[in-house]
Order: C-alpha cells, then sequence, then structure tokens
C-alpha cells in the first residue's frame, strides 16, 4: 500500500484552498494548507510535502517568490531543495509567460510551472502528476 | 544628501572673485567650492554634485558657455549663474539658451548675488519636487490599476473556482438541472473575468504603460508554443488548430514579447470561438521585405463587409458566430490594434462571409545581428 503523496498549498483565500483541496483528495492526494509564506516555510520543513502549489499573492507579490527563490536556493531549504513548486497565479499569465513579474530576470528563481487560476480541475491534476513523476 | 545646506560652486579664473563670492556665500551659510578654471570645474561639478554653480563666462581656455554645455549634460538640475563683465544682451541671451538659470553683471553687491542665488535654488527645489511628485503618481496609478484589478478578480475566482470543481462532479453528484444552471452561472462568471480583464487592459493603456520596453523578439517560437496551448480550447470548440511556418522565414521584430502575445491569444481564440463546428484555424507566418506577417483564419462565418470598417472600434459587438450563441466585451480587438499601433505595426482583415475571415498582423522586421546570409 503506497502513502498518498503530500501536496502544500500555500494561499491566503480560504474558499480557493477549500475548492482546490476538493479537487486533490478527489484524486487521493494528502492536502496540507497553509495560508501563508510564513506558514509555508514552516511547514515544508515540517511536513516535507511532494510538490507545493504557491499561489502569488498580491499584496506581498514578492513573497511568492522569494519564497520559491530560498527553497531552491537557501541553505535552510537545503533538505526540500528538489521539492516541485507550481505557482499558482491569479494574475493572468498568457501562454506560460510570465509578463506580469518577470522573476528570472530579477534573478530570482523560477518555479517548475505555472497555473492560473480559477484552476480547472482536470489540468492541474494533469500537471502535478506530471511534476510528481520526474 | 544628508547635508541639508546647498552647495555651491563658483569657477572663475581670477581670484578676487573667487575669494570675495565665497566670503559673500559663506555669511550665508552655504557650503561653498570654488575652481580657476573651466575644466576643473567640470571635474568638481562631477565629483561634488553641487546644488548650484557660478560661472565666469569669460575665462581663458573651456569658456563658460563650453562649461554651461558640459553641464547639462552632467546634470539638468543642477542651477548655473553666469558672471557677465560684458553685460551685453547677447551673453546674456546665449547662456540662457545654453541652460543658464540667470546672469550677473559685473559688477554686483554681496545682495544681487544672494538673491540671485536664492532664486535659483527655490528654482531648483521645485523642479525636484516636481519630478518626484510625478514619479509617484505614475507608481500611484500603476498600484491603483493593480490592487482594483486583485480586489475585482479575487472574490470572482474563488466563485470560479468552486464552480470548477462542483461541474467536475468532486463535491457530489449533480441533478441534471443543477448542473446546468451552474454551468451557466460559470460561462457568465468567465465573461466578466473577462470582461475585467479587458478593462484593466484599456486602463493600462491609457496610464501609458501598455507598451513595455521594446527589445528583439522571435515570433517563430512564441507562436508555436502559444498554438500548442490553445489546442485544449480548439478541441473543446471542436475545432482544428494549426501552425506553418516555413523554415528560414525570419521572424524577429522589435516588440514587447507580453503584449504581443495577448494580441495574438486573443486573434487565435476569437478564431476557435466564432468558427464553424468541425471547423479550422490556421495561424501562419509569413514574411514581406519590410514586415514579418502573422495570418491567423478561421473557417467561421465570416464579417459583413460593411462591419469591417468598425471592428477595431471599442464596444463594437459583431455577431461571428451562426448560432450567435458567443459575444466578447467588443473591447479586444481595440486592445489588439493598438497594441499593434504602439509597435508601429498593422493589424488588418479580410473576410468572405460564409467561409470564414482572415486577421492579419504586420510588425517591422528586425535583423538579428548573426544571421548568416
Amino acid at each position: 500500500m503506497t502513502t498518498p503523496a503530500k501536496i502544500l498549498l500555500i494561499d491566503d483565500d480560504p474558499d480557493f484552498r477549500e475548492a482546490v483541496t476538493v479537487i486533490l483528495t478527489s484524486a487521493s492526494y494528502a492536502v496540507i494548507p497553509a495560508s501563508g509564506p510564513a506558514e509555508g516555510k514552516e511547514k515544508i520543513l515540517r511536513e516535507k510535502p511532494d510538490l507545493v502549489l504557491l499561489d502569488i499573492m498580491m499584496d506581498s507579490l514578492f513573497d511568492g517568490f522569494s519564497l520559491c527563490h530560498d527553497i531552491k536556493n537557501s541553505k535552510e531549504f537545503e533538505a526540500v531543495r528538489k521539492t516541485p513548486i507550481i505557482f499558482v497565479s491569479g494574475v493572468k499569465q498568457i501562454a506560460g509567460s510570465r509578463f506580469e513579474f518577470k522573476g528570472g530576470e530579477q534573478g530570482l528563481a523560477e518555479p517548475d510551472d505555472y497555473i492560473d487560476k480559477p484552476v480547472k480541475p482536470a489540468d492541474l491534476l494533469a500537471r502535478i502528476e506530471k511534476h510528481l513523476k520526474k | 544628501m544628508t547635508e541639508s545646506r546647498d552647495l555651491v560652486l563658483i569657477i572663475d579664473d581670477e581670484e578676487t572673485i573667487r575669494d570675495s563670492c565665497a566670503q559673500i556665500l559663506a555669511k550665508s551659510h552655504y557650503a561653498v567650492e570654488t575652481a580657476e578654471n573651466g575644466k576643473d570645474g567640470l571635474q568638481k561639478i562631477r565629483d561634488l554634485r553641487p546644488d548650484a554653480v557660478i560661472i565666469d563666462l569669460k575665462m581663458p581656455g573651456m569658456s563658460g558657455f563650453d562649461v554651461l554645455e558640459n553641464l547639462r549634460v552632467i546634470d539638468p538640475q543642477i542651477m548655473a549663474i553666469v558672471i557677465t563683465g560684458y553685460a551685453t544682451v547677447d551673453s546674456a541671451v546665449e547662456a540662457m539658451k545654453k541652460g543658464a538659470y540667470d546672469f550677473l553683471p559685473k559688477p554686483f553687491t554681496p545682495e544681487e548675488l544672494r538673491i540671485i542665488l536664492a532664486r535659483a535654488l527655490e528654482h531648483r527645489r521645485l523642479a525636484i519636487e516636481a519630478e518626484a511628485l510625478r514619479r509617484e503618481k505614475k507608481i500611484l496609478e500603476e498600484n491603483t490599476i493593480t490592487m482594483v484589478s486583485h480586489q475585482l478578480r479575487s472574490p470572482l475566482v474563488a466563485i470560479q473556482q468552486y464552480f470548477e470543481v462542483l461541474l467536475a462532479g468532486m463535491a457530489g453528484s449533480l441533478e441534471e438541472k443543477s448542473k446546468e444552471m451552474i454551468k451557466k452561472a460559470s460561462d457568465r462568471l468567465v465573461r466578466l473575468l473577462d470582461l475585467i480583464n479587458d478593462w484593466l487592459d484599456l486602463a493600462r493603456i491609457d496610464a501609458g504603460r501598455l507598451v513595455g520596453k521594446l527589445k528583439p523578439v522571435d515570433l517563430r517560437p512564441v507562436l508555436s508554443k502559444l498554438v500548442e496551448f490553445m489546442v485544449p480550447l480548439a478541441r473543446e470548440f471542436d475545432v482544428d488548430i494549426s501552425w506553418h511556418a516555413p523554415e528560414g522565414l525570419l521572424s524577429m521584430v522589435l516588440g514587447d514579447d507580453a503584449t504581443l502575445e495577448q494580441v495574438f491569444t486573443n486573434l487565435i481564440s476569437n478564431a476557435i470561438k466564432y468558427n464553424k463546428p468541425h471547423g479550422r484555424v490556421s495561424v501562419r507566418l509569413g514574411e514581406e521585405p519590410d514586415f514579418v506577417v502573422v495570418d491567423v483564419q478561421d473557417t467561421g462565418i465570416g464579417i459583413a463587409e460593411k462591419d469591417i470598417p468598425r471592428i477595431f472600434d471599442q464596444f463594437v459587438q459583431i455577431s461571428r458566430r451562426a448560432d450567435k450563441k458567443l459575444k466578447g466585451s467588443g473591447l479586444g480587438l481595440s486592445i489588439a490594434k493598438k497594441i499593434i499601433d504602439a509597435h508601429g505595426g498593422r493589424i488588418d482583415v479580410k473576410s468572405e462571409p460564409g467561409s470564414g475571415s482572415t486577421f492579419s498582423v504586420r510588425l517591422r522586421k528586425v535583423s538579428a545581428d548573426t544571421i548568416p546570409t
């Protein structure tokens, strides 16, 4: 019996968290919710999830990017460095191009994938599966 | 600059002038530096960044006029007051044309010097403040647009997300009637979200930051990726989408990749949505002597000739589907045209009612530095 994959869901909107949790549990994933970058940091180290869904929050646009950067670069997160991170964005991104905030150009680490809100359940699950398989 | 004292630099070849000016200004609590020729003066300007410079027009070597010209290049906000020994109108006028704030004919009294300097520094202070306010206003405008965007979209996104979950049957099975109603509500919501996006785009256009810095963009990979991205949508509308880009075509243009992507996304998505069942959409890359051409062709019902002139106007919603089901916000094509116009390009449409339409975007070619012929 394989343990279900754990997904850390970092988003400040409780309704969005609830809706996405239903999607994830319907595919038998275990969901770890976090309401912001601070809680996200703590939980990624404690729970060691298999994948992270990270909302690029408008009020703290920079926080989402800097958390991703820290996870992929800083010593503090070495244990979880390889965890795939998918940015979930309420700021519309077209065709995968990150035009609102070119994090890469500013020297910040890029996430493993991007997906727009609202997500189509099938799309989200397909992306997650793709990254978990790697 | 934490120093609250203004720094004044005096450039004059005569020692007596330098000393007396320095004394007068020191008494008024200005910080003072001096230079005995134009060349040293310019160096001190570069190194010390004074708030004001007093320049003697008639100096051996580099003249006061030369210093003025160079000063403007280094920092146009530094106030220059010229001292002229021959108080003719000509030299004063020439000095002002070269950017001097005012001139002081010799001989002058300490009071006259102080008054002119005080006025010059006040002028400088106001100019700096105005510039800072302008910058702040711009940031505020941009932040407001972003804030409004977030506040409007956020609750709608949450609602739509619930709908998606419900429609996917993941929150329990739905009665057919319930499912139908939720689907209709969801469709209306999606259109509302699109409308908000369009309005925000327009707001950004008006705020003048529509098209970011232009740089070389290779349209070939951009479009190829975009078409791939649109395949799910095409499938949803039972339409076949294809991409044609002959080898060897030059596809490099000067543009802003984000807004260009927006234009092509809009055109391709229209071509998909305003199409016949089992219809086709083809996206083609072409080349003309001065332009790179992108054609987006559909097999929809076409556009009547009388409607073609208005199609890029704001709020014009022309029925482009036989079943008259979908209607856009009326903003998409007007935004697309604004973007292409801002790029110095052209967007046109050719249509045959009954068979379909072709939207063509032309963008100026840019020669890639390293393309071997």
